[in-house]
């Protein structure tokens, strides 16, 4: 056992096992096992996060559909206001138009009949005037005593004077 | 290139130690000086306890400078990582990385989840302590600090000062040192099949139960042998792996010492390094980069494998 390679040294083995247990002692209290628990630690703070993650996630999607859903139902609504007011306003539209149709009427109704009472008033005064121009030509006819030509000359010329009245004489 | 330089050093030392006694350039006694543990001259010679050296070598000295630097760089990220709140930054990402690879692939997988917590720090530490006492040793700073200490300081062996500067070496590479390590993953093989099953089912777990008694006779003693060769294993896996990629490149850039000796002239030796010594030497380098993290990685893992073994009892 003269070789150095393979000589026996238990006071180096002994120094080794003290070294490394010392060695063992310390970084176990000063770093292994601070660093293993913040590990731990931090695993656990990771898998907490994502469970909220995961439990945001799914609220947010409740809360996607349901406001999906209000959406829908306000467009259900405001499809339901605007065919209903357009209903109304067609509805309006033909009132009116019938409201003004029978307006429209009842002016040309009014503007016929009070024709028709002009036109029978006026005919009643005509034939009043005429009636009083037919007793006083008879009356002059008889005054005069004339021939039949002067008669005739008589009558045309109090037709004329008739004729040229006559407008002035009309209701309007 | 720092290899290089040592081994030049390496090389003057024993040239002069040659010259006395009028031989040549001796490989194999640079390289075994390289690479022993200088029990010789302790750093600081202590008395002999029941019949053990307890005095701090190299050996010691570099076991308690890698135990310093991870207790210190370790803590120092723990504790920036721990005040930089729920967000880590890409140093503590990488922390988080290795300590979480360390847990969630290496430890519980084999302890079983009942007992992670538990053997994760021991664990972790196993990973830290070895890869940097692995590394440690292929960083060739040692070697530098050695040379000026040949050229500017000059401080003699036999002054502490001058131990302490004569060069740093990888521990884990002294299988004194993977020992020590195996035991106490022996040892926690006792402790977790202890806590898990009690102290007498541990024990009783070793072979299984309901077998006929010569089966007993046989396996009783393949067993305890078993006990014995987990921690031996882990033993010579770590110091052989760590010893052979130096003696590697220290062998291929003694090439240069022979071949400047055979020719005798200086020229030959530089010649044979830049051809062959020194790319050689870089791949070799290259290599062992990945190797310290692999040994470091493996010892981690049987360690766990064998506290699960304990734990969970298959037969």
């Amino acid at each position: 056992m003269n070789n150095p390679l393979v000589q026996p040294d238990p006071g180096l083995a002994i120094w080794t096992i003290i070294t490394f247990l010392v060695l063992l002692g310390l970084l176990t209290k000063f770093a292994w096992r601070p660093l293993l628990r913040a590990l731990e630690a931090r695993r656990e703070t990771i898998r907490k996060a994502m469970e909220d993650a995961q439990q945001a996630k799914l609220e947010l999607e409740q809360l996607n559909k349901r406001s999906t859903e209000i959406i829908r139902n306000a467009h259900a609504e405001a499809e339901t206001i605007l065919s209903k007011s357009r209903d109304d306003a067609d509805r309006f539209r033909e009132e009116m138009k019938e409201k003004a149709r029978e307006d429209a009427e009842a002016i040309v109704r009014e503007a016929r009949r009070r024709i028709e009472t002009d036109t029978v008033r006026a005919l009643r005064q005509i034939r009043n005037e005429v009636a009083d121009l037919s007793f006083e030509i008879a009356s002059k006819l008889l005054q005069r005593n004339l021939s039949k030509q002067d008669n005739e000359e008589l009558v045309e010329s109090v037709l004329k004077q008739i004729e040229a009245e006559r407008p002035a004489s009309l209701p309007s | 290139m720092m290899w290089f330089t040592a081994a030049v050093q390496a090389h003057g030392a024993a040239a002069a130690h040659a010259a006395s006694e009028k031989e040549g350039f001796n490989a194999g006694e640079t390289i075994i000086h390289h690479i022993a543990n200088s029990a010789e001259h302790p750093l600081i010679p202590l008395p002999e306890i029941f019949g053990i050296d307890f005095s701090v070598t190299k050996h010691v000295f570099m076991l308690w400078l890698v135990a310093l630097l991870v207790f210190v760089v370790v803590t120092w990220m723990v504790r920036r990582h721990l005040k930089q709140g729920p967000v880590p930054s890409t140093a503590g990402s990488g922390l988080e990385t290795v300590v979480e690879f360390v847990r969630d692939s290496i430890v519980a997988p084999n302890v079983g989840s009942k007992w992670v917590d538990t053997w994760t720090p021991l664990i972790l530490t196993f990973f830290a302590f070895i890869f940097t006492a692995n590394l440690i040793g292929l960083i060739p700073i040692f070697e530098v600090v050695r040379l000026m200490n040949h050229w500017v300081v000059g401080a003699d062996s036999s002054t502490f000062l001058g131990r302490l500067l004569e060069g740093g070496t990888t521990a884990t590479a002294n299988f004194n040192v993977t020992a020590g390590l195996a035991i106490v993953t022996f040892l926690a093989i006792i402790v977790a099949g202890t806590r898990a099953h009690g102290f007498l089912q541990h024990w009783k777990n070793l072979v299984p139960s309901g077998l006929a008694w010569p089966i007993y006779v046989l396996l009783i003693p393949i067993e305890l042998l078993s006990m014995f060769v987990k921690p031996f294993a882990l033993t010579m896996r770590l110091a052989a792996n760590m010893t052979g990629g130096h003696i590697a490149i220290l062998a291929v850039l003694s090439l240069v010492f022979l071949f400047a000796e055979m020719a005798r002239t200086a020229i030959a030796g530089i010649a044979v390094g830049l051809v062959i010594s020194i790319p050689l030497a870089v791949g070799i380098s290259a290599l062992e980069c990945i190797v310290v993290l692999v040994q470091a990685y493996v010892f981690t893992l049987l360690s766990a494998v064998f506290i699960g073994m304990a734990i969970h009892v298959h037969h």
